[in-house]
């Protein structure tokens, strides 16, 4: 009953501008559109191929968000104070859900004070029956992003092998040229049709701002190329939880989602439905998270699986 | 769309040490094509028993050793 007014001690990090980027922010509220630019953004279609100009783009964008971020903030003093009223008004010790609703559903409209700060939000519940939890506080971090896009022009292969830098091109082996450059590093997969596999980077920023490099490559190598669909496929994050999971336990009660072959493989496959999100869970308590086309999901997955991995971690 | 390319990245993933080699030590550019590997390294040291060689930049042309049968290129 005492954090009613403050936040929790775990949860101070989700105040700060720093905090911006884990779950606690209200992605998911509807006053925001969602991912609140932290997904990538259809962007006008610039056809220069500047790396300055997306640099610069990146920063402005990176600046909206934090203006996004500040008004966030400001709802969520707003709703703290509007709880700590309705708190003293005597509602009950629903003060922890409470603070977990808000930061992660849909925020009440500033300037209105709810009789009851309810915890009955437009959001439909993720998972059937969690009970009243805190955010885990871990943020999963992202390892690789895989995203394509189109240069919009047929490309000479060998010519790009012969001309650029550190490139491979073996089309016995495989019908495309793979080249790698440092900074983000990354390694692209390009084709004759045009089109481009960018793989490796740890952010949807550093993933499209590399495929712009490429792209300028190419372009200087003499090819008319454009900068057409850029758009993530997969991202991969991981996270650990800290303590060890149980995993015959998990597939036993999990087993529509889960599919646990120890002699196969040493990880738990859970497929969860909502997010459309595979994760690898080890017993060490190492968790993989996969199958995501924005960072959200990935978020929105752990957060997902956090509780349940807690009610399987091993005692002993 | 197939992501067969998804089958297919492990072959740009797999070569990732090139590049670990590019941030580490001193390669500074490769090439594959036509079955000719080009390095290009800078800050070499050639030891012999007796005699060491230090030079700024060497350019490495490796054709493949064995009769891998005829090239097919387009």
């Amino acid at each position: 009953m005492d954090q009613n007014n403050s936040l929790p001690p775990y949860a101070q990090g989700l105040a700060s501008p720093q905090g911006a980027m884990t779950p606690g922010i209200p992605i998911f509220s509807p006053m925001m559109p969602y991912g609140t630019g932290l997904t990538p953004q259809p962007i006008q279609n610039t056809n220069s191929l500047s790396i300055l100009e997306e640099q610069q783009r990146q920063q402005q964008q990176q600046q909206q968000q934090q203006q996004q971020q500040q008004q966030q903030q400001q709802q969520q003093q707003q709703q703290q104070q509007q709880q700590a009223v309705a708190a003293a008004a005597g509602t009950s010790g629903q003060a922890p859900q409470l603070f977990h609703s808000q930061t992660l559903t849909t925020a009440p409209l500033p300037g209105t004070t709810p009789l009851y700060p309810s915890p009955m939000t437009p959001m439909t519940p993720i998972t059937p029956a969690t009970p009243a939890s805190e955010s885990s506080g871990i943020v999963p971090q992202l390892q690789n992003i895989v995203s394509t896009v189109n240069l919009g022009c047929k490309l000479d292969l060998k010519t790009i092998a012969l001309r650029a830098r550190n490139a491979e091109y073996n089309p016995k082996r495989f019908a495309a040229v793979i080249m790698r450059i440092r900074e983000p590093r990354t390694t692209a997969l390009i084709f004759s049709s045009g089109k481009m596999v960018c793989t490796g980077a740890k952010s949807e920023e550093q993933s499209r701002l590399a495929a712009r490099k490429y792209a300028r490559v190419v372009q200087k190598l003499g090819f008319p190329a454009k900068f057409l669909d850029f758009k993530i496929q997969n991202m991969v994050g991981s996270c650990d939880v800290k303590f060890p999971i149980r995993l015959e336990g998990l597939v036993l009660t999990h087993q529509q989602f889960s599919s646990y072959e120890p002699e196969l493989f040493p990880g738990l496959i859970y497929r969860m439905i909502k997010p459309r999100i595979v994760l690898l869970i080890f017993v060490s308590g190492k968790v993989v998270l996969t199958g995501a086309k924005v960072r959200a999901e990935i978020y929105e997955a752990f957060e997902n699986i956090y509780p349940i991995l807690k009610g399987f971690r091993k005692t002993t | 769309m197939a992501y067969q390319l998804y089958r297919n990245t492990t072959l740009g993933n797999s070569l990732q040490e090139s590049l670990d080699e590019l941030i580490q030590g001193s390669l500074n550019t490769y090439r594959f094509c036509d079955n000719v590997w080009t390095f290009v390294l800078n800050d070499v040291e050639f030891r012999e028993v007796t005699e060491l060689i230090k030079v700024d930049k060497v350019k490495i042309v490796a054709c493949d050793g064995k009769n891998t049968g005829s090239n097919t290129t387009e």
